[in-house]
């Protein structure tokens, strides 16, 4: 079957200096990844990781700079296709409140994109009424404007905007970003429901694990952006191939603190994309490195176990 | 000179009423309200023709049947300065709302549109604001011959260049905003997200700007109706009216006196005004009211 959103070694570069000195920053390099058909992939790892800039350059919103998108099986280019892919996809922001349009009702922004794809719209009033329903908002909502909304109403009111024309792939960046946990448990639910409900593959964007293993069925690892480990999240929390995967779950906050492990914790910042390290570019925080990592840099290749990590010693360190 | 309008801060609603907890708004909307009634009620409220000679009753001090004097034609001073608001108004809101209409335009354009469009317009912002603005009227009136419609031209050309400048200004500012992302990504055109998401976000400082520049034309308008570059006699014209009693300063210095006291309180109420709606509409400069 042929996936929703398949991207092939994407690569995102950041234009550096002026008109005479060529090249870029690379902020992505060679990202490949696919969500299939109702399928839902979490794109985790640290700030500054390139997540968010891997969801812009999707939509078109950042230049890419090598690559390819596909959508549906064909390549998007050109304003046709672009056109298409924004109809069939929709993102969801991470801020949810700024990226409403401020001057406008609710009622007006659920509904815009039907006017924006000339899409037929006999009852704007009623259409406005049936979004909100879908979400959770009372009706009266729709003549709110955005600053007049909570964060949980506004996100949500982000997941009726994606959700205006059927779309088959939600691209939703931070979807819990900025809510207290009640309310991110309750947008996490309606995501899940209405991705049973009507078929969305989603692409979620976080840092958060939690949410990860709530709504995820498969996990790409970004590292500077670059994709150091893939697989079904099930397996990938049972058993990282990857220590910067291992080091992240470590980090997360657990109930009984006693049991966090201290040897894999994450040392140190986030190196910059300025200066990368040679070899592994893992290899300046990894508390596995040895010589080898700091000389040669891994491929991203299948492990034992059927998944996929960019570390030489993927198969030797899962427990 | 930058503003940014919080949409926040305060609703809609609460404009009004900020505006009249403000004196000095208060003041200024006051008189502006009164200069725009006298305009719009001339033919009504004007005692008599403002271009009615009446050559006996020359140089009236006010009096019961002549409340502001007569002129050295014994035109009645009231009803010129009556019609002279029409006039001052009439040429200052047309000309400025023109340049505001354009300086939008232009400048949402030049904000938004590609990077060589908003280099070749910002090359003709700068050029034409870098003309002094009396010489470059000297220069087109000569060019046009002086009246009431080059007048208009005359104040367009030199005052759309500073809206479309704040206006792209803050299309750039926001232009990278997570809601106008957000557009794009839904596929929404350019022409969409100018008009629509822009425009009514960048659109209050302009209003401002607008309000306090009104004195600035009326006072332009009147100065070359005082050199005779501008609205053509017999037509009241503040300027003209000033123009024709300092020819007769020491007989009735009540003519001058008379057209210079509508002048002063107009530039006045739409200043306050404009201050008012400023600190009304950009809390952050409250109290830098000289500033």
């Amino acid at each position: 079957m042929i996936p929703v959103l398949e991207l092939q070694n994407l690569s995102v570069d950041l234009p550096l200096g002026g008109f005479l000195t060529r090249g870029g920053l690379p902020i992505l390099q060679d990202v490949t990844l696919s969500v299939g058909r109702g399928e839902s992939v979490a794109l985790v790892g640290e700030s500054g990781s390139g997540k968010t800039t891997l969801a812009r350059a999707v939509m078109g919103l950042q230049a890419i700079s090598g690559g390819a998108v596909r959508f549906d099986g064909k390549a998007v280019a050109g304003r046709d296709g672009f056109a298409r892919l924004r109809r069939d996809a929709a993102m969801m922001f991470q801020d949810a409140t700024a990226s409403l349009s401020p001057r406008l009702t609710v009622g007006y922004l659920v509904t815009e994109a039907f006017r924006i794809h000339r899409q037929p719209l006999p009852d704007p009033a009623r259409t406005a009424r049936e979004l909100l329903a879908t979400v959770g908002l009372p009706p009266a909502i729709a003549h709110r404007y955005p600053h007049e909304l909570s964060g949980g109403q506004a996100r949500r009111v982000g997941v009726a905007r994606a959700l205006a024309l059927r779309p088959r792939l939600v691209i939703a960046d931070e979807p819990t970003a900025g809510l207290d946990v009640s309310v991110q448990a309750e947008v996490l639910n309606l995501m899940a429901d209405l991705r049973r409900d009507m078929g969305l593959a989603y692409l979620i964007i976080t840092h958060n694990l939690a949410v990860v293993r709530h709504v995820a069925d498969r996990i790409v690892v970004l590292y500077l952006g670059r994709v150091v480990e893939e697989g079904p999240t099930a397996e990938v929390f049972a058993a990282p191939a990857h220590p910067y995967t291992a080091s992240l779950i470590a980090a997360e906050p657990k109930p009984d603190p006693r049991k966090r492990r201290a040897d894999l914790a994450i040392r140190g910042e986030v190196p910059s994309i300025l200066r990368r390290p040679k070899g592994c570019e893992f290899h300046t925080r990894c508390p596995l490195a040895r010589d080898v990592c700091r000389l040669t840099a891994p491929d991203l290749r299948p492990t034992t176990s059927g998944r996929l990590a960019r570390c030489h010693f993927a198969d030797q360190h899962q427990e | 000179m930058s503003f940014v309008v919080d949409p926040a801060l305060p609703a809609r609603r609460g404009i009004g009423r900020a505006l009249l907890a403000d004196p000095m708004g208060l003041a200024g909307l006051v008189i502006v309200v009164t200069f725009v009634a006298m305009a719009l009620l001339a033919p009504w409220i004007a005692p008599y023709d403002p271009i009615a000679l009446d050559v006996k009753a020359k140089f009236l001090t006010p009096s019961a049947a002549h409340w502001a004097g007569t002129d050295h034609l014994g035109r009645d001073l009231l009803s010129r300065i009556i019609w002279g608001a029409r006039l001052a108004l009439g040429i200052a809101i047309t000309s400025v709302g023109i340049a505001g209409v354009i300086g939008l335009v232009l400048g949402l354009v030049a904000g938004y549109g590609p990077r060589w469009l908003d280099s070749g317009l910002v090359l003709v912002f700068d050029s034409l604001s870098s003309l002094p603005m009396i010489f470059f009227a000297l220069a087109v009136i000569t060019v046009l011959g002086p009246g009431t419609l080059t007048l208009i031209l005359v104040i367009v050309l030199v005052s759309f260049p500073a809206y479309a400048r704040l206006i792209r200004t803050q299309t750039l500012t926001l232009a990278g905003a997570d809601y106008i992302l957000a557009e794009r990504a839904m596929g929404a055109r350019p022409g969409r997200i100018i008009f629509r998401h822009l425009l009514p976000n960048v659109v209050g400082p302009l209003v401002i700007l607008i309000c306090m520049d009104i004195p600035v034309v009326i006072m332009l308008e009147a100065g070359l109706s005082y050199l005779n570059l501008g609205v053509k006699p017999p037509s009241p014209s503040w300027g003209n009216i000033l123009a024709e009693g300092y020819t007769s300063l020491r007989q009735a210095p009540h003519v001058v006196i008379v057209a210079g006291v509508p002048l002063v309180l107009a530039t006045l109420g739409f200043t306050f005004l404009g201050e008012g709606l400023r600190d009304v509409l950009d809390p952050r400069g409250a109290g830098r009211r000289w500033a």
